[in-house]
């Protein structure tokens, strides 16, 4: 398996540079489409809620869609429409941040680690696998017994607790590239770490960072209901896209909206925002060229 | 010989490295302790948690120990091979443990069996066929699985099979198993449930991986030589791109152990994931402490045996 | 006075439990409680049942007893000396008369016929060890308070035991009935099994997962109908529904009043134990705001009875009155008007507190039931009235210790209790564990005294009338409903029969019901 390295001339980062112009194509539309939807939800969704999104509207509960609540009501006979409406913007603007947070510590973290090695690579590795071995439940109580709850408190929280994961891929994609012959000749070429890392390593593994970086985005939407349940999060009425779901799920066996079209909402966010990060130049690599 | 010692030694050090790693992780999850605030004494007594009432318990159950030296007599305790008794329920720990651990070993065993060759097949095979219809399908089908909320997929999945079509038990009890029809009605909905969690996150990784690898020089190399593009894959592409793989493959089955209490909870499984909710909500110090070496240690292993496979899979990382 | 029976006087009262006789009654009357069903019991079977909360902290230990799935298990296993009945009275079981001539020394007779699980006799000893472990802060006893009351208990013959109380109290054969009194053999320490008294024999028990319990062949009353009962938890509500709807179990306990129509859809049965438990709003009067008594009016004015009885609790709740009894209870005042949902008056008392547009934090959490629910129906509310309610959902993790009567504005949740006295004791005296408000009235303490010594029955509910009308008028708690217990059942299932003391028949249904195709 060696042969194939062997052999490969030692070559500048350009050699991954694109051959064709890209073509739009019809994934990416719909993803930059739905993607720019929810961002407008999220700005002005809350100013269009038909309810106040606490209030108590309908006298049965998990109603189905009607003229008055068009996407039917919830539990506790409150209107489905404008409590997504809020929710959106706590779901898309918290998952974001708190992405973009864990993503650009644990990455940096990992290139880093990765090109310098030594002992500053092991004691970063044997860090943050402290920090993914404390069981996030704890970690959790810790936070909340300390710091309380509130948003800045629930992103950071969620940035951690994601941190390690963005750092170990990091680190694995890196540590192949830092071995590559290019990243030698830069090496003995006297460039800085600083040099190396954002123009050798980096260009190189953002594909897979960038494919990473769309669960993770994932991951922490759904990860915001749980920690609401525990109570580090969103603070009632107010809910996230997921503890919706959570809190309608007894409306399943009735088929009621109020369990569904939130379910629905999670689901074309995230595929919307990973389509859109598969069509990102250097995004899933191949995807539309070669 | 020479390669066989180099390797020998790299392995040592990883692995005193990762008993350093548990050792600081037993610190700080004994630390976290005592930072989420209230003890045993006050979670036993619940509502009746008069201060004096408290006070007693906590003398009789000997917690006004300074806390190093509780610490200290688990850690030799746990060394000598005997973690203590639970201070809840004054069971041996490891009683406890052991039948919940075989239990989880096997419920993540088999999610691993089913999710990792399928999610690396589907994977090398996207990569393979890149901006093709079908890697568009696996692309999106892998994202829409993970974005819906565990515990709606295992309701659903109890509703469907369990309540409407009375296929499969609704609770998943290992008792129940005396052949391998009886461990695939078990098993079926929650490996379904994990594996839906875990899945996307392989399959995306190892299509990134090895799609970045294809684009190296001397993949292009092996191209103008006129290799076919199956080849190309698994004859160049895939060795260089097996680190990468290993490590999300690694990462993905770590949330296998504590990771799964909604599936625990839904399907009644009793597993080591419930357990160290219990613990925690108990204070159950000696519990807490043995569960989070648990973790602690299946995580280690499966990343550090990430990290080895790496290694051996480019040897250039063996001189680091 | 014991169970609130108005007509029997105290004496009387004494007397009737020294004639016996009664506790054999008590088990006939239960088990051909088939009032809907006129077909005898079945014999035999297997009952499979899921609880809702089970963990590493589940206990065979009668004092340390503390969740549903603990009360079903010692309900196997063990007796009291006495037993519970639908009405919170006294009924003998293990005691064959309990009797005293001034409420303060009392002599228990003990059953000669009971045997053990282990085969060795009941005697004596083993109810002084079992009553008098309870003082010991090392066992964690939950009925620690009530066992403050005992000065000495003695064995005077192999049969016959002597509780002297520090104060005199005609409550004791009540008091002696509450699960956590239950009877346990003299000495016993270790609690991975049970060995007790009880119907049923501990076959398997691994805490936080299940347990296999047994009939009983031996039994000193008539063995129970089923053969074999598994309990075991499922906390997540709707796995629980499932299961129960999947045919994977047949009873279920704490169901959701918003599934009840699924349930039904389905053939199942919802068995509902009207109590007189409850989830109420707890106003700290030592602190801010709640020191102002206007705030605490204007916040009781708030609550939304009607509202919250629908859309949270679909009907299955009883209106309160900001006290805590209920108007099943013979003492239940009628005429104390109840207090209107009325935002103007709430506004008005808002102002003369000084706090029209103020943020106030509300912790909710939930052990307090549904306290989430609660709170956003009155933040709601308050925004129309001029308050801002800030709501803090806290993690269940800790909260009695760490938040629970200890925040300005919050929750808690109250199980039924069997009489007005041990309920004015434990949460409302001056002086008690669990004075959530921190109310403090000398008048309150003296009345509940004088009610207990008290022989006049009339006079006796005229007192307690008075004290219902001062909690609701000053106390800082404010009482929305009474709510009721939900099981659900598959049809198979028969004998069951509500108890004030919860759900599940107060945990006792094991050795009453039946399975129809046994």
């Amino acid at each position: 398996m060696t042969d194939a390295q062997s052999i490969a001339p030692a070559e500048a980062p350009a050699a991954k540079r694109q051959r064709r112009p890209r073509r739009i194509n019809l994934s990416g539309a719909i993803g930059l489409v739905t993607v720019s939807f929810w961002l407008v939800v999220a700005a002005i969704g809350p100013a269009l809620a038909p309810h106040d999104v606490g209030a108590v509207v309908d006298l049965d509960v998990f109603s189905p869609a009607s003229a008055a609540f068009p996407l039917g009501t919830d539990y506790l006979g409150r209107d489905i429409l404008s409590r997504m409406l809020t929710a959106a913007r706590y779901t898309v603007f918290i998952a974001l941040v708190a992405t973009l947070l864990a993503a650009s510590v644990g990455v940096l973290f990992g290139l880093a680690a990765a090109t310098v090695g030594g002992w500053i690579d092991m004691l970063l590795v044997r860090l943050f696998d402290t920090l993914i071995a404390i069981p996030s439940l704890m970690f959790s109580l810790v936070v909340i017994a300390s710091l309380g709850s509130s948003i800045p408190v629930l992103i950071g929280t969620i940035a951690l607790i994601y941190t390690p994961g963005a750092f170990r891929i990091a680190r694995a994609l890196a540590l192949n590239v830092a071995a590559m012959d290019f990243v030698q000749v830069a090496r003995t070429r006297g460039e800085g770490i600083g040099y190396i890392v954002r123009c050798e390593i980096l260009p190189n593994v953002i594909g897979p960072l960038l494919a990473d970086f769309g669960l993770r985005f994932v991951f922490v939407v759904l990860l915001l209901s749980g920690l609401s349940f525990l109570g580090l999060g969103v603070q009632p009425p107010y809910a996230d896209l997921g503890s919706l779901v959570r809190e309608n799920i007894a409306g399943l066996g009735y088929g009621a909206p109020a369990v569904l079209f939130p379910a629905i909402a999670i689901a074309t966010l995230t595929i919307g925002v990973n389509l859109v990060i598969d069509n990102l130049p250097g995004g899933r690599p191949g995807a539309g060229r070669r | 010989m020479m390669l066989n010692l180099q390797i020998a030694r790299m392995i040592a050090v990883r692995v005193a490295s990762a008993l350093a790693t548990m050792l600081l992780v037993s610190i700080v999850v004994f630390a976290a302790n005592f930072l989420m605030g209230g003890d045993v004494a006050e979670a036993i007594l619940g509502q009746s948690a008069t201060p004096e009432a408290v006070a007693g318990l906590r003398r009789a159950m000997n917690l006004d120990q300074p806390a190093y030296q509780r610490y200290l007599s688990w850690l030799f305790g746990l060394l000598a091979g005997d973690p203590g008794n639970s201070l809840i329920n004054n069971m041996p720990v490891l009683d406890l443990i052991g039948p919940r651990l075989s239990n989880s070993l096997l419920l993540a065993g088999l999610t691993a069996l089913v999710s990792v060759p399928v999610a690396l097949v589907l994977g090398i095979a996207a990569a393979t066929w890149r901006g093709s219809a079908f890697d568009r399908t696996i692309s999106l089908v892998s994202i829409g699985i993970v974005s819906v909320p565990e515990f709606l997929v295992a309701t659903l999945a109890v509703l469907v099979f369990a309540v409407m079509l009375h296929w499969l038990p609704a609770l998943s009890s290992t008792r129940d198993i005396d052949s391998l029809s009886a461990l695939l009605r078990v098993f079926a909905m929650p490996v379904l449930s994990l594996s839906c969690v875990i899945i996307a996150q392989m399959i995306r990784m190892t299509r990134a991986a090895v799609v970045d690898a294809l684009a190296s020089s001397y993949v292009e190399t092996a191209r103008l030589k006129g290799a076919g593009p199956v080849r190309i894959v698994l004859r160049h592409a895939l060795p260089n791109a097996i680190g990468p793989i290993a490590s999300a493959v690694a990462l993905s089955l770590s949330v296998l152990m504590g990771g799964v209490i909604v599936v625990e909870i839904i399907f009644n499984y009793p597993g080591v994931a419930k357990l160290m909710v219990d613990a925690v909500a108990t204070r159950d110090m000696p519990l807490v402490q043995t569960v989070a070496m648990i973790f602690c240690s299946s995580y280690l292993v499966l990343v550090t045996t990430a990290d080895i496979i790496a290694i051996l899979a480019n040897p250039r990382l063996r001189h680091r | 006075m014991i169970g609130g029976v108005p007509s029997v006087s105290r004496r009387d009262v004494v007397r009737l439990l020294a004639a016996g006789g009664v506790a054999t009654v008590l088990p006939g009357a239960l088990a051909g409680c088939g009032v809907s069903d006129p077909r005898p019991p079945v014999k035999g079977g297997r009952l499979r049942v899921a609880t809702n909360n089970s963990s590493t902290a589940d206990t065979l230990d009668p004092a340390k007893q503390a969740v549903a799935t603990d009360y079903c298990r010692c309900h196997m296993f063990y007796n009291g000396l006495t037993s519970l009945d639908e009405h919170s009275r006294a009924q003998l079981a293990l005691a064959e008369s309990i009797e005293s001539r001034d409420a303060t020394v009392w002599t228990v007779k003990l059953r000669r016929d009971v045997r053990f699980h282990d085969g060795k006799k009941l005697t004596a000893d083993d109810v002084v060890y079992s009553l008098r472990r309870h003082a010991d802060p090392a066992v964690g006893s939950k009925a620690r308070v009530f066992a403050s009351q005992f000065a000495e208990i003695r064995a005077m013959a192999p049969d016959e035991v002597r509780i002297t109380l520090i104060a005199p109290n005609a409550d004791l054969p009540v008091i002696l009935g509450i699960n956590n009194f239950q009877i346990i053999r003299d000495g016993t320490t270790d609690f991975t099994t049970a060995n007790g008294t009880g119907p049923f024999r501990c076959k398997e028990y691994t805490p936080g997962v299940r347990s296999v319990s047994v009939r009983n062949e031996d039994y000193w009353r008539r063995p129970p109908h089923l053969g074999e009962v598994e309990l075991f938890a499922i906390a997540d509500e709707n796995a629980r529904v499932n299961a129960l709807l999947s045919g994977d179990v047949d009873l279920i306990n704490a169901i959701n009043p918003r599934i009840t129509k699924q349930l039904r859809r389905a053939g199942l049965e919802i068995f509902e134990s009207k109590s007189g438990g409850f989830t109420d709003l707890v106003i700290r009067l030592d602190q801010a705001p709640g020191h102002n008594p206007d705030f605490v009016l204007g916040m009781k004015y708030l609550l939304d009875r009607a509202t919250m009885r629908n859309a949270i609790f679909r009907d299955y709740a009883m209106l309160a009155n900001d006290h805590p009894i209920p108007p099943t209870n013979p003492y239940f005042n009628p005429d104390l008007p109840q207090r209107p949902y009325d935002l103007d008056r709430a506004r008005f008392h808002f102002r003369r507190a000084g706090l029209l547009g103020a943020t106030v934090p509300i912790v909710t959490a939930p052990p307090a039931e549904k306290s989430d629910d609660i709170a956003v129906l009155m933040q709601a509310s308050a925004r129309k009235a001029g308050l801002n309610l800030d709501i803090r959902r806290v993690p269940a993790d800790g909260y009695w210790a760490n938040h629970w009567m200890k925040v300005p504005v919050g929750f808690g949740n109250v199980n039924a209790r069997p009489t007005a006295d041990i309920i004015f004791t434990q949460f409302f005296k001056s002086d008690a564990p669990w004075n959530e408000s921190g109310w403090k009235n000398e008048r309150f303490d003296r009345l509940l005294l004088e009610a207990r010594a008290d022989r006049d029955e009339g006079r006796r509910r005229a007192i307690y009338q008075e004290m219902q009308r001062m909690i609701h008028a000053q106390s800082g708690v404010g009482i929305p409903l009474f709510i009721s217990t939900l099981d659900a059942h598959s049809p198979r299932l028969k004998g069951m029969r509500p108890m004030p003391q919860g759900g599940l028949m107060g945990g006792a249904f094991a050795e009453h019901v039946w399975l129809e195709d046994a």
